[in-house]
């Protein structure tokens, strides 16, 4: 019995099915196939061992149990299946990678966004408050990242108060709050203050959850606009 | 005078022993050396193909593999196939990036052709007739046999170079323009040369020729 456990063990450790191909696409090593049979052709990968990637080994994040990750599947299967293939193709995302305790040069970040890449790596652990809402948060990323010309920030920064200026990079700042504001003043939460990206993803996931406040300033009406705009010009088929 | 020894019985059994031994030796190392023993050779001409107007037929060193092409699927990669494969401009070309039991890739025209390799350059060659789009959006499985278009990191970089899987790849899906399937042979691409350490293979096997059946 021993041996048979020992054996199987072993295939455990040394199966690296896909692993291989998966890295040879997206440049990430230690993933398995979690699902990729799904309706938008959404590819979902999980970290069978922790792995570190990016410049430098930055970019960390480590591999969760099985029990987790079919919980946390669930949820994020759910949220990201609202975009249709075609938006999907469109804006170069196609690999959902799912582990936990992501970092980036040592600070936590909820997902990692890379449109080259079509992937986006997601930290199942994230707060679990925020957690479905932050997920269309990185989508936007992906979506910037691909339309930087649709989402101009000098546009963009041209709606808020005079003389309101944005930090020099989203963790450069510690308004990092994720709570929506009941009076919003231009802005929907405190993290929206960090940079003008920041700013749009949380619009854009405040319009994707659907929790925008009840009431809306002129300022963030503006953004609102701004943003549904872009999307439509994205594909016109997928409305916010 | 000198006498006759007669070999004792168990100097005679050590004898045979030694004999059978060295015969099975010496056939072990001719087997082994014949790696294309036991590889069936198809020949085309005794197939019936349902449409032989998209069959190709890719001769190696162990004999023929039969390509199926699909232009329902990919109708521009096929169409640069086909132009290549009637130039004859994948003759004496290198299978360059041989990676054992999982795919077989060849075509770069213009540093991977027998007597004038540049192993610095090998997978980095054009064919001059520019690049294609990639044809992604269509269902294919990617079990194996499958022939794809390679392509750089990006989209929309395909043009000679091609490969086939020899392993189911579901991941390729969406990623990699699909223009056919091995239908006969596929254990003659398993005989390819590997190197275990590397993807790029030095003194590579080659490709004798590459034609349409019809």
């Amino acid at each position: 019995m021993k041996l048979f456990k020992l054996i199987l063990l072993c295939l455990f450790l040394f199966s690296n099915a896909y692993a291989n191909t998966i890295y040879e696409l997206i440049k990430i090593p230690h993933l398995e196939i979690y699902n990729i049979k799904t309706e938008n052709k959404l590819r979902y990968l999980y970290a069978k061992q922790p792995f570190t990637i990016g410049v430098d080994n930055n970019i960390n994040c480590f591999n969760s149990t099985k029990k987790d990750l079919e919980k946390k599947y669930l949820i994020i299967e759910k949220n990201l299946s609202r975009y249709p293939k075609d938006f999907l193709k469109k804006i170069n995302l196609k690999y959902i990678v799912l582990c936990e305790d992501l970092s980036i040069s040592g600070i936590g970040t909820a997902g990692i966004p890379d449109n080259v890449m079509k992937t986006l790596i997601v930290d199942i652990k994230f707060n679990k408050k925020y957690f479905e809402r932050v997920l269309h948060h990185e989508v936007f990323h992906i979506i910037n990242d691909s339309y930087r010309e649709i989402f101009n920030e000098k546009i963009w920064s041209s709606f808020n108060p005079l003389g309101f200026n944005y930090a020099e990079c989203s963790t450069c700042t510690k308004k990092i709050g994720l709570d929506t504001y009941l009076k919003t003043n231009g802005f929907i939460t405190e993290y929206s203050r960090s940079t003008a990206s920041e700013d749009m993803a949380e619009v854009f996931s405040h319009l994707m959850y659907g929790n925008l406040p009840e009431e809306i300033d002129p300022i963030l009406k503006k953004k609102i606009e701004f943003i549904k705009r872009g999307i439509s010009k994205i594909d016109k088929n997928f409305i916010l | 005078m000198i006498e006759k020894i007669k070999a004792s019985t168990s100097e005679k059994i050590i004898f045979i022993f030694i004999l059978i031994l060295g015969l099975f030796s010496l056939t072990s190392f001719l087997l082994i050396k014949d790696r294309c023993l036991f590889v069936k050779n198809y020949d085309p001409e005794k197939i019936k193909f349902e449409d032989p107007s998209n069959i190709a037929i890719l001769n190696v060193g162990c004999g023929n593999v039969i390509i199926e092409l699909y232009p329902e699927i990919s109708p521009n990669g096929v169409e640069r196939f086909k132009t290549l494969i009637k130039s004859k401009s994948y003759d004496d070309v290198a299978f360059h990036r041989v990676i054992k039991d999982k795919l077989v890739q060849a075509g770069d025209l213009e540093f991977g052709k027998k007597g004038n390799i540049d192993y610095g350059k090998i997978g980095t060659g054009k064919s001059g007739l520019g690049s294609i789009n990639s044809e992604i959006d269509k269902e294919f499985d990617f079990s194996k046999g499958s022939v794809g278009l390679a392509r750089t990191q990006q989209y929309d970089t395909e043009d000679s170079q091609f490969f086939i899987i020899l392993q189911d790849e579901p991941l390729y899906e969406g990623e990699f323009t699909p223009i056919g399937k091995v239908i006969y042979g596929i254990k003659v691409l398993e005989k390819i040369k590997y190197l275990d350490k590397s993807e790029y293979v030095l003194r590579p096997d080659f490709i004798n020729s590459l034609r349409l059946f019809n």
